[in-house]
């Protein structure tokens, strides 16, 4: 099982850079080889996140590695703090630099007072694990480190906590909350963590009414800006009608408000119709409605719970990253290290609805149902913003499917 | 930034010793910074059929590189050439010679590829497990070659070094042969070579084309490739490689790169037919009187025009050294260094100018040394906006990386004189100037 043959996981590493790339007016210096940064172009220009004049790298020669000298970086936080003068540079480790044990703490300190902007190490190289461990560090240090201190409040918005640009649909993910949070109670976004925002925002993030959470990697974050900021938080992702609905009840209840009647009386009604497909399964002789789901820990777990009321039995859910990071996860999700384990899985698929990721796509016959709701893209790009997985939208779309997916079976 | 202060660290070209050292970069903190050598690897492999690439490193050195094959044709796409065995905590403290040896075991049972290149990255190369003892017991164990390339970015510049050692290694695949009398192409990188000048005259005197390595041959081409007469070494790269088939198997190469220079592209064509003992053929004059024409014609043109240097197809100091010749300007040239056989061509330059020399791939501060230079020209990758809004146009040679041959001037001079144009246009204030 030491092969990979398809793209591996994305490191702790790279799910901090993706984070933390969107967030204007700071800046990223990563203490290692040249090469890395610019090998990740491609995937970040396809993630949508823009780099130039926000990323630098400072290269590491041979002698940085066997001397330990570390120059070259002191050199680099000087002139990147004069010439583009960001409020505050991340200063970021290499696999290389971990390795050999850069102090990059040391380094910081030792810099701090010949430069303006705030220096912020990062010290995970790449070997503390999958991505989901990345952006829960960087959700926990913004809010630890970013975040000012307030217990005024600006009535009627809210905060995102654990939007991530690597997860399938992200960014319209985040306008669907938006839209529903809008219609529900009329509250307005504040700031997402982290997509498109700034320092700025970030700082003032401790004044909004309440926070979201929607993936369980911001859960410390979301604490710490409790503690800090006495800012409620709920957890949950809104997926399916029903499960779109429960969540904004969640939130109404955190917030003392109701939803409002008409946007209730809608979900109510899609979730009822929704059920109705149950029925059909009943009716087929030959096969049963089951599912695949392959995902972002919150989408896997909603959207089986979605169509689990329609009668499609989510027989597997896979995570798409370790588990470890997450506080608590339900036993009917998990997470398959092994490629050649899920490999083995998909080919044995057949007439089975697939919500998953491209490369499974790949792995399955023909006569099985495929949605994409997870990364790596392969196939296809992501340009719309307005066709989410969650929210009634994302229900919507998935639901085309599914009565598709229906068709198939006898 | 201040552009001034920026040109101060610089050396100029007359002033430059030691390569490594006098050429510095513009800033210690660079964007994009250089290609790594594992690309450069990958680059190599994807033109050699049957050939599978392991790479063994950090999970994000393994997806970048896959990712960059997933589209590509010639990799298999998602399922194909390309698999790694990615390392972690565990692997750094303990060695992750194990882990390779049982991926390979998993390969072998799935793939059955011709060769398997074990490409090592930066960190196995730190923590110093041997994968050319690996790669040797793998290919005794398995029967199927297996070569060890190391690629480690901090010991090298930027992604040919990658290039250079995966077809370096390929000398291990070669048998000796009775001669042929073809020729092999070693250090194509861009392009088909059978769309070349050089590929059509070679075929016209009835010479075959036997091994292209890096460009598209199989493992068994490479086994066979010391049935050739002559080596033809269109890059640097391919010297190493040149040099061991000359020693083991006495095979002469000679030097043709895609020189700009008509003066140089006959005397690697004379030096070609010498080592094939066969007469010029007839058609060269003729292609040779068409390139200088058309140096003629634009001359007059070109004269006096400036220009900065990024990265081309085209050897970075002949081509400048061709151009001045020409009477343009060079004011700053972006190179990752001098070798023995630029010696010529530097003092060509030096001849009328003495421009900046830097380092390659950091594009970030340049805007700050166009305001200083204020350069016509810039040949290379770079954002064409950005140029523009410096009344710069650009010169877009890519082109060129699938030719060889005289046919390169032309297309040199054509595009120079268009993007002059454009350049013009610009600073009256037009096309977005």
């Amino acid at each position: 099982m030491s092969l990979t043959r398809f793209l591996p996981q994305p490191s702790d590493r790279m799910g901090m850079l993706w984070s933390l790339l969107n967030i204007e007016d700071s800046v990223i210096v990563e203490y290692g080889p040249a090469g890395t940064t610019h090998y990740s172009m491609g995937l970040f220009g396809e993630l949508g996140i823009e780099q130039e004049n926000r990323l630098f790298t400072t290269h590491l020669r041979e002698e940085d590695v066997v001397m330990g000298d570390t120059s070259r970086l002191e050199k680099a936080l000087a002139e990147v703090d004069d010439n583009f003068h960001p409020s505050v540079i991340f200063v970021v480790a290499s696999s290389c630099s971990e390795v050999i044990g850069t102090d990059l703490r040391g380094v910081c300190t030792m810099v701090q007072p010949r430069v303006k902007a705030r220096l912020i190490p990062l010290t995970a190289g790449g070997f503390r694990g999958d991505y989901a461990f990345g952006i829960r560090d960087t959700y926990r240090l913004l809010a630890e480190e970013m975040v000012h201190e307030t217990k005024e409040k600006q009535k009627d918005t809210f905060n995102i906590l654990g939007a991530s640009v690597g997860a399938y649909r992200c960014k319209a993910d985040v306008l669907e909350i938006v839209r529903l949070m809008d219609e529900a109670f009329g509250l307005t976004l504040h700031t997402a963590l982290c997509l498109e925002t700034d320092l700025e925002k970030i700082a003032d993030m401790g004044s909004a009414s309440v926070n979201l959470v929607i993936r369980q990697e911001a859960l410390p974050a979301a604490r710490t800006l409790e503690g800090k900021c006495a800012a409620p938080y709920v957890y949950g992702a809104p997926y399916g009608y029903q499960g779109t609905l429960d969540w904004l009840e969640s939130v109404g209840q955190k917030i003392g408000r109701e939803v409002n009647p008409s946007l209730k009386g809608e979900l109510k009604k899609r979730a009822m119709e929704a059920t109705q497909y149950r029925m059909y399964g009943r009716m087929l002789r030959r096969d049963q409605p089951k599912a695949y789901l392959y995902g972002e820990y919150e989408a896997v777990k909603g959207l089986g719970a979605f169509l689990g009321g329609m009668g499609i039995s989510p027989e597997w859910q896979i995570c798409a990253h370790s588990l470890a990071p997450l506080e608590s996860a339900e036993d009917a999700v998990n997470y398959m290290p092994h490629e050649k384990e899920r490999m083995d899985l998909l080919s044995q698929l057949h007439r089975t609805l697939l919500l998953a990721d491209d490369t499974s796509r790949r792995l399955v016959d023909a006569d099985n149902t495929f949605i994409r709701i997870a990364t790596p893209l392969i196939d296809s790009a992501q340009v719309a913003v307005h066709m989410p997985l969650m929210g009634n939208r994302g229900a919507d779309m998935i639901m085309e499917t599914v009565e598709a997916y229906f068709n198939t079976l006898r | 930034m201040d552009g001034k202060e920026l040109l101060l660290r610089l050396k100029t070209l007359s002033q430059i010793e030691d390569p490594k050292k006098d050429i510095h970069g513009l800033t210690y903190a660079q964007f994009p910074g250089t290609h790594c050598p594992l690309m450069g690897a990958a680059m190599a492999v994807r033109g050699i059929r049957g050939a599978v690439m392991m790479i063994v490193g950090t999970d994000e050195c393994a997806y970048y590189t896959k990712h960059m094959t997933i589209h590509s044709e010639d990799w298999g796409g998602l399922m194909g050439r390309c698999v790694s065995v990615t390392i972690d905590q565990h692997d750094i403290t303990f060695g992750c010679a194990k882990k390779v040896e049982e991926a390979f075991a998993e390969l072998m049972d799935e793939q059955k590829p011709e060769a398997v290149f074990i490409v090592t990255t930066c960190v196995p190369e730190i923590i110093g497990d041997d994968f050319d003892a690996v790669a040797e017991a793998m290919w005794e164990k398995y029967g199927v070659p297996a070569m060890a390339v190391h690629t480690e970015h901090f010991k090298c510049e930027n992604h040919m070094p990658g290039v250079e050692r995966t077809i370096t290694a390929c000398f291990r695949l070669m048998e000796m042969q009775e001669r042929s009398g073809g020729v092999n192409v070693i250090g194509q990188r861009m392009g088909r070579f059978e769309d070349t000048e050089l590929s059509r005259v070679l075929k016209n005197a009835g010479v075959s084309i036997l091994a292209q390595l890096p460009s598209g041959c199989s493992v068994e081409e490479i086994r066979r490739a010391p049935a050739a007469q002559v080596n033809i070494v269109v890059n640097d790269i391919g010297l190493p490689l040149a040099r061991k088939m000359k020693q083991r198997f006495g095979t002469p190469y000679v030097f043709f790169d895609k020189f700009t220079d008509p003066a140089h592209i006959a005397a690697a064509y004379e030096n070609l037919f010498s080592f094939l003992n066969l007469p010029l053929p007839d058609e060269l004059p003729e292609l040779r009187r068409a390139a200088e024409e058309a140096a003629r014609q634009a001359r007059d043109t070109l004269h006096g025009v400036t220009f900065m240097y990024g990265n081309t197809p085209f050897r970075c100091l002949e081509c400048c050294a061709y151009m001045t010749s020409l009477g343009m300007v060079p004011q700053l040239i972006q190179s990752h260094g001098i070798v023995e056989e630029d010696a010529e061509d530097v003092q060509r330059i030096l001849v009328s100018s003495d421009p900046y020399m830097t380092q390659a791939a950091n594009i970030s501060p340049l805007q700050y040394i166009y305001d200083e230079l204020h350069p016509m020209l810039y040949l290379g990758h770079e954002y064409p906006m950005r140029l523009r809004k410096k009344g710069i146009a650009q010169v877009h040679t890519d082109m060129g990386g699938g030719m060889l041959g005289y046919e390169v001037t032309p297309y040199l001079l054509k595009q120079l004189l268009a993007s002059l144009e454009e350049s013009r246009e610009i600073r009256k204030g037009g096309m977005n100037g």
